[in-house]
């Protein structure tokens, strides 16, 4: 990685000798320089220096020091840097002036993109919160909302896989929807985008603005409920041209703190010999003798890891001279999983332009293409489905290599030892599997700027997006990814093309005048977009060879996977907004959007989202001004209506399946069927929301707060209503119900020593509520297979038995309530829990209760930021508190028939009353009669506490100032991210995992919460350097 | 600056065009049912579609409640596994079942199944007579789906007595649930829909083979006459079958049955569900939950003969009862063509020799995937059915002619003595084990209470007779709920107001 480094370092070397002739070239008249510093004497790099009523500007370097050409001696120097007051100092023909900054107190005049427009930060009225990237450059990650974990109050943000490039989940304020997407709207320049986010670049980002409440989202109409967060990508600095080259490698790894403690081949084998013994049957004869295994082991899940190494390579060059602004960013991200064969990589570059074509008229047009490859063996799943779970419940006893140290092909013992799956080789399925994607993104803007008058700005945008990828799987005959597969199995390969084009027309009036002391703003505008998606699948199998993986080299072209598709919708929006304040302290704001929408039946096309707020700069107020202490107070308050309609294309249509098909004798008929029901009235999901609002500044906001209260109504949830199937349908696409949402959220922000040592602290916390006050018609509760969503209660809890340890023995089996037929004694003990005598599992006497959430009772994040001369150190902790997770694996892994491995602890199940355990796990005896109760029934045996607190990141840099003539500004860094996960959870590595559904694709957000021992979160070691020039 | 305005607005206008066209779209890859119940295709792809369910009704669901839940069959319990009492409950009466509803999946699929014939016939009912075309083929249509309505109303009248009756598509949420009807009132249609049926229909000859015919409908209606106890009716119907000319019996009676891929509508089939072998998904695979288990891959390979057999696990179902084996009488060739036995080296139980299913053992290419048919109604059956009539109406010796044709085919010597009643039953239960024909009839004839029970004793007495291991025995609760209906699934009482 040195080695590369160098080699760039000498391309920049050449790169910027290019731009220092270009500017030496331009230079003449006199040279002016100095050095910039605060009141505590450090020196300020990137410090602004423009010649008043010019455009001829400078920065100061890493050591403080400008130099700037100006035409004489005679002008006045405008000093700026973000945080600190604007210094105007005139030259007086010296040549040398050097000046000190004094830290603004007025850091909330800061302006803050919000939609569709920005605002100066002390007048936004709606509850929004900024992260500029500086804060978060370092942390070596692919997703920006990787690196804003645990920053912003209010929005949980969990890493529910360790997938490289995928898994996270961001939820602002707690929405949530029963079948609809609850993912925010991601704006980016202005254009809310249908594809990922994960696919941009997060260093082509300048600042991300997260809008909370309905006041700051209902511009965004019937896409805001989930919140939204705009993205702002770089531009260029007044004045300046800014080289700057950033680098990181690093390894990544697996803990072994965390990983589930499975038994060893001996253990294994110990196990099943006393599984026959107590059975009182033969003992099969490989069982005999455990001791036997004794050295011959087998981890199949280590086997499946590795040790691996991640990079990243930016380019940043930003130029804001004459008339052009330009940012280029290019960059390089591959990192390597720590599953085998688990590859991504992101090769993307961002051009952002603007021109003053004239006073009156600027264009600007931004282009970010990006390439993303990845290559992900099935990792996550339930049983039979994800490899890492498939491996975890292996028999450890079965070889993962032969005798001459070839991978094995599969494994089977005979039924008799009651194996009754074949294993695949996991180590085969995840390197011979190719499960790869392709994907070309090309993400655009354009604007038309147009200033007729003073105060009024018409703007046109038009926006695209287009995505092509290319998902390619093979499954050779060698290896599967499947359970119960026996190899060779039959090869199957899957081609899948998608196209998306989403285009986006804005169409915006701005006028904004102030008189007297009334500063008024006023927004119209139109929108329409459009989004195409089309796809081709193709399915083959049966192959002759498995080196030639294409479709025509199949025997059989797959009638169910193979099929074409294309999915549209519209959405035409007007929208307007007044802003008003009086005296910058009496702050007032209304918005209105109307959305019409292909999505919405053909009765309720219409949709109307309407806001308002206002707030009061008290600290303004001249009782106020007088309290030294008390730098800044607002108070703020909203109310607005915001709409989801991620209720899916033409759902909103009966559907016909022509692929219902017949046989007549010989033949086959092609058959077609009617296959859901039409609803005309099908609309949106409608979120109402009230915000009171807190922001307060204290000694000269050295410590700064925020607080926010919420409270939503989210009605008309798009549910698929399940109807009895006396007709002929299953479901009724439906808006329904009711869900309420409150919460409170807290912001620290706060700069504890200033000085040679300086130390601030940020740290949030957030505690969301959800109640479901009503769901459909006659339905008062809707169950999963392990959940309930229930009227009167919060959404979608874990429902099952109540475990009450064991039945120690004859004594208390008869003293309790039994499962009839079915408890024994040492089987498990489950609560009765309506009192009638007997353990009912569903139906009418059902004893099921809720025993558990899987939301947690607050979520928090502290970020602390050291600096010491040129040391700095930052550590960025997040944490979730009260919420449960499903160990579902534990159907598999504490199977007590002995068909899977299993964790270390069932060594301590009850073999009889002399030796009973840990009373945790029951009886083996009486095969599934007794031990399916304990393993089928979802009781709290499953329910975990899933509290953490994890040390996100933790980064020590050094700035090394200028190290050579090119170099203006050198930095190198170390990191650990996921440094430390700190938590009582016992099932599994990750407690910020929560797959969805039972793993039969059934469920969704009702089902949240579950654990299938997904991809572990790596510990990711790393170096890196920032180089500017 | 208002041409400023007016351009940027303009050329906003031009983009976009039309709002009310922008905002309709339809799908394009899928059809919807606005456009689709209007030309002849569509109600011949829709009246294909609804004979769809049939096959996961006969292939998944028809023989547990029909068949195993019955003195013919049993399972071979493997005390190694559990999981297994969906099926078992239904094997040892002991189907649970509070307040009226069952959570048994099986009754729970059944259900569903026929009402998916249901509401995909009563598409096509609502809406042909709508669109123009071809009388032959519109009555045709019709004729096919009278026929599968009445014929999937008929199973849930058997099996559950009253239950919801749906004659028309269901547009929308507040539809979708029906107060129960009586069971006379569901028998009631049924019999409308088939005496409609059978004027609509063309007979086989003129039928393309596998689809339902005029021949099917009368047998249909014939034998709800006899569940019924209309004898008459049911005589005069079957008479007509049998004068059509268009049906009569294999010679040997093991011909009667489907191979994988010949031999299929034979002419002794009336209708039978089909199947073909393959990766389209229009196979079956019942033949492998019929085989003891757990099996070898040699074991399995000998019976069905496939290029990639695997072993079977856990247990096998519809394996013949010994009480089913004793029921044949010497000489009768169809012991041998319905009942053949494996040796099971895996199994738990010293005699490691099991019987199973010969008459569906049919070899074939893929492992589990056959395209062997199944019979619902066989021409022996509508002879049985007519001896049955003629001897309910004191018409002895007419019965026996009828009875012997079945009887001679089959090896044996005419029938002698004893009551005839007794004796077409009983031949009805040779002739047709494993047709799913053993509960309804024990049923209907108002033997199912007695038989049962005494069934359950001798499996209790003598549990390795029932291919139990020895030291397993049946579930303490086995044979307690012995009832002519299945209790209406609680996953449908859970979503219905009405029960």
């Amino acid at each position: 990685m040195k080695n590369y480094l160098l080699e760039k370092v000498r391309y920049l070397f050449i790169l910027h000798l290019l731009f220092l002739s270009v500017t030496s070239a331009l230079a003449q008249g006199v040279t002016v320089q100095g050095k910039v510093t605060d009141e505590g004497g450090a020196v300020l790099p990137g410090v602004t220096v423009v010649l008043k009523g010019t455009s001829i500007a400078a920065p100061t370097g890493a050591d403080g020091v400008y130099s700037i050409n100006v035409p004489d001696g005679s002008g006045t120097l405008i000093f700026s840097y973000i945080g600190f007051q604007n210094k105007e100092v005139p030259i007086n023909n010296r040549s040398t002036v050097n000046v000190q900054l004094g830290a603004d107190a007025k850091a909330l005049e800061e302006v803050v993109v919000v939609g569709y427009g920005s605002q100066l930060k002390k007048e936004v009225t709606g509850a929004v919160q900024t992260i500029s990237t500086k804060e978060i450059k370092d942390i070596p990650v692919s997703q920006v909302t990787q690196k804003v974990q645990g920053r912003v109050a209010g929005v949980q943000i969990n890493q529910t896989t360790g997938k490289p490039g995928q898994g996270m989940s961001v939820r602002i304020r707690g929405q949530l929807s029963v079948t609809g997407g609850s993912d925010p709207l991601y704006v980016v320049d202005g254009f809310p985008i249908t594809g990922s986010i994960g696919a941009i670049n997060p260093d082509e980002i300048q600042e991300i603005t997260i809008l909370k409440d309905a006041a700051s989202t209902s511009l965004y109409g019937s896409r805001a409920a989930n919140g939204v967060v705009l993205i702002t990508t770089k531009k260029g600095a007044a004045g300046q041209t800014n080289v700057s080259f950033s680098a990181f490698a690093g390894v990544q790894q697996v803990p072994e703190r965390g990983r589930i403690d499975m038994m060893d081949a001996v253990e294994f084998a110990q196990f099943k010999k006393e599984y026959y013994e107590d059975a009182g049957q033969p003992v099969p004869e490989i069982f005999q003798d455990p001791s036997q295994y004794e050295g011959k082991n087998n981890d199949w899940y280590d086997a499946l890891l590795r040790t691996a190494p991640i990079r990243s390579y930016n380019l940043t060059v930003t130029s804001n001279k004459d008339k052009l602004n330009t940012a280029l960013v290019a960059g390089i991200f591959d990192q390597e999983g720590v599953v085998l064969n688990n590859e991504y990589k992101r090769y993307s570059a961002r051009l952002n332009s603007d021109y003053e074509v004239s006073d009156k008229i600027r264009i600007g047009l931004n282009v970010a293409p990006s390439y993303v490859f990845d290559n992900t063996p099935r990792t996550d799943g339930d049983r039979g489905t994800g490899i890492l779970f498939n491996a975890l419940h292996t028999w450890p006893i079965m070889p993962i290599y032969d005798e001459n140290g070839e991978l094995t092909m599969f494994n089977r013992f005979p039924a008799n030892t009651g194996n009754i799956y074949a294993y695949p080789n996991w180590v085969r399925s995840a390197n011979e599997l190719v499960n790869e994607t392709e994907t070309i993104n090309l993400l655009s803007n354009a604007y038309i700027q147009y200033k007729p008058i003073d105060g009024l700005v018409l703007k046109s945008t038009f926006n695209v997006e287009t995505m092509n990828s290319k998902f390619m799987f093979f499954n050779p005959s060698t290896a599967t990814s499947s359970i119960n597969t026996p190899i060779p199995t039959t090869a199957v390969s899957v081609r899948d093309n998608l196209q998306t084009f989403t285009w986006l027309n804005e169409n915006l009036a701005t006028y904004s005048k102030s008189f007297d002391e009334h500063s008024f703003e006023l927004l119209g505008g139109f929108t329409n977009q459009q989004f195409r998606f089309d796809r081709t699948r193709l399915q083959a199998d049966t192959y002759a060879d498995d080196r030639l993986p294409t479709v025509q080299g199949a025997i059989n072209i797959n009638r169910g996977g193979t099929y074409s598709g294309v999915e549209e919708w519209s959405l035409t929006s007007f929208l307007s907004r007044l802003t008003y304040n009086y005296k910058g302290k009496y702050l007032f704001s209304a918005a209105v959007r109307s959305d019409g929408s292909s999505r919405f039946g053909e009765n309720n096309r219409w949709g109307i989202f309407p806001s308002a707020s206002i707030g009061w700069v008290v600290s303004d107020e001249d009782f106020l001004h007088d309290i030294e202490q008390i730098s800044f107070a607002k108070i703020r308050a909203s109310y607005g209506v915001t709409g989801n309609n991620n209720i899916g294309n033409y759902t909103q249509y009966a559907l016909v399946n022509n692929t219902v098909n017949a046989v007549f004798g010989d033949n086959i008929a092609p058959g077609a069927a009617v296959v859901s029901l039409a609803n005309n009235n099908l609309g949106w999901e409608t979120t109402k929301q009230f915000d009171f609002g807190l922001d307060l500044g204290l000694f000269n906001d050295r410590i700064q707060f925020m607080y926010d209260f919420y409270k939503k109504t989210t009605t008309n949830l798009l549910y698929s209503v399940q109807v009895p199937q006396e007709s002929g349908f299953s479901n009724f696409n439906d808006n329904i119900g009711e869900i309420d949402f409150w919460g409170h959220e807290f912001a620290l922000s706060t700069r504890n020593i200033e000085g040679k040592l300086l130390w601030t602290t940020n740290a949030n916390i957030s505690f969301n509520r959800n109640k479901v006050i009503a769901l459909a018609d006659g339905i008062d509760r809707v169950y999963g297979t392990f959940h309930i969503t229930q009227v009167g209660q919060p959404f979608g809890q874990f429902y099952g038995l109540i475990d009450d340890g064991l039945y120690m023995n004859e004594e208390d089996l008869n003293s309790s309530p039994q499962v009839p037929g079915r408890s024994t004694v040492g089987s498990i003990k489950l609560r009765d829990v309506n009192g009638d005598g007997i353990i009912t599992y569903g139906g009418d006497n059902d004893d099921r209760s809720i025993i558990g959430n899987p939301f947690p009772k607050f979520t928090y994040g502290i970020v602390n930021n050291f600096q010491y001369g040129k040391f700095d150190l930052s550590i960025v902790g997040s944490g979730s508190y009260g919420n449960q997770l499903l160990v579902r694996h534990l159907y598999s892994t504490a199977n007590l028939d002995g068909v899977f491995n299993m964790v270390d602890d069932v060594k301590y199940r009850f073999r009889s009353e002399e030796n009973p355990g840990k009373g945790v796990f029951g009886t083996t005896v009486g095969g599934g009669n007794v031990t399916g109760i304990e393993r089928d029934w979802m009781s709290s045996h499953f329910i975990a506490d899933a509290s953490y607190f994890t040390i996100k990141n933790i980064t020590i840099g050094y700035t090394l100032g200028a190290i050579s003539k090119f170099i203006k500004s050198a930095r190198v860094y170390t990191s650990i991210q996921q440094a430390w996960v700190f938590t009582n959870y016992w099932g599994g590595p990750n407690p910020e995992t929560s797959a969805q559904g039972d793993g039969n694709g059934n469920g969704g957000n009702l089902s949240q919460g579950i654990d299938f021992s997904n991809y572990p979160v790596p510990r990711t070691f790393t170096l890196g350097a920032n180089l500017n020039f | 600056m208002k041409k400023g305005i007016i351009l940027t607005f303009i050329i906003g206008a031009v983009l976009t065009g039309c709002k009310d066209d922008f905002l309709e779209i339809v799908p394009e890859t899928s059809l919807s049912s606005a456009t689709f119940f209007t030309k002849e295709a569509d109600f011949q792809q829709a009246v294909n579609g609804a004979y769809a369910p049939l096959r996961s009704i006969v292939n998944d669901r028809a023989w547990l409640l029909g068949e195993l839940h019955s003195d013919n069959a049993y399972y071979n319990r493997n005390p190694l596994f559990g999981a297994t009492e969906q099926e078992e409950d239904l094997a040892d009466f002991a189907v649970p079942a509070a307040n009226g509803v069952t959570s048994n999946v099986h009754v729970l699929n059944q259900y569903r199944l026929d009402y998916q014939i249901i509401a995909r016939t009563n598409q096509i009912l609502a809406s042909i007579d709508n669109v123009e075309f071809k009388a032959e083929s519109k009555n045709n249509i019709k004729g096919q789906a009278l026929f599968l309505r009445a014929y999937a109303y008929f199973e849930l009248a058997r099996y559950f007595g009253s239950v919801p009756l749906h004659l028309t598509p269901v547009a929308n949420r507040q539809e979708a649930a029906l107060p129960l009807s009586q069971e006379e009132e569901v028998y009631a249609q049924i019999i409308q829909d088939a005496s409609e049926a059978i004027p609509l229909l063309p007979p086989k000859s003129q039928q393309e083979a596998g689809r339902v015919t005029s021949g099917a409908a009368r047998t249909l209606l014939a034998n709800v006459y006899i569940v019924q106890k209309r004898w008459s009716e049911a005589e005069a119907l079957l008479k007509e079958v049998v004068s059509s000319n268009e049906y009569d019996l294999m010679p040997d009676y093991a011909d009667a049955f489907s191979n994988n891929a010949s031999n299929k509508n034979n002419i002794e089939s009336v209708f039978e569900v089909q199947f073909m072998e393959g990766a389209a998904g229009l196979n079956g695979n019942f033949l492998y939950r019929f085989l003891p288990r757990p099996m070898s891959v040699e074991e399995v390979v000998a019976i069905t003969g496939t290029s990639n057999p695997q072993p079977l696990d856990i247990q096998g179902y519809n394996i013949p009862t010994p009480d089913l084996i004793a029921a044949y009488e010497e000489g009768d060739e169809r012991e041998e063509a319905t009942i053949a036995y494996t040796t099971i080296s895996g199994s738990a139980r010293q005699n490691k020799v099991f019987p199973y299913i010969k008459k569906y053992a049919k070899t074939h290419s893929l492992h589990n995937n056959h395209g062997i048919n199944w019979p619902v109604y066989r021409y022996s059956e509508v002879l049985l059915f007519l001896a049955e009539a003629l001897a309910q109406q004191g018409k002895s010796g007419e019965a026996e002619t009828y009875l012997n044709i079945v009887r001679n085919r089959a090896g044996l010597d005419d029938y002698s003595g004893g009551n005839l009643l007794e004796g077409i039953y009983h031949e009805r239960r040779v002739e047709l084990a494993f047709e799913n024909k053993r509960w309804f009839d024990l049923v209907r004839t108002g033997r199912a209470v007695d038989v049962i029970t005494a069934y359950g004793e001798r499996i209790k007495a003598n549990p390795q007779d029932y291919y139990y291991p020895e030291g397993a025995a049946p579930r303490p609760h086995v044979f307690n709920n012995i009832s002519l209906y299945y209790a209406l699934p609680a996953d449908e009482a859970a979503l219905s107001p009405h029960f």
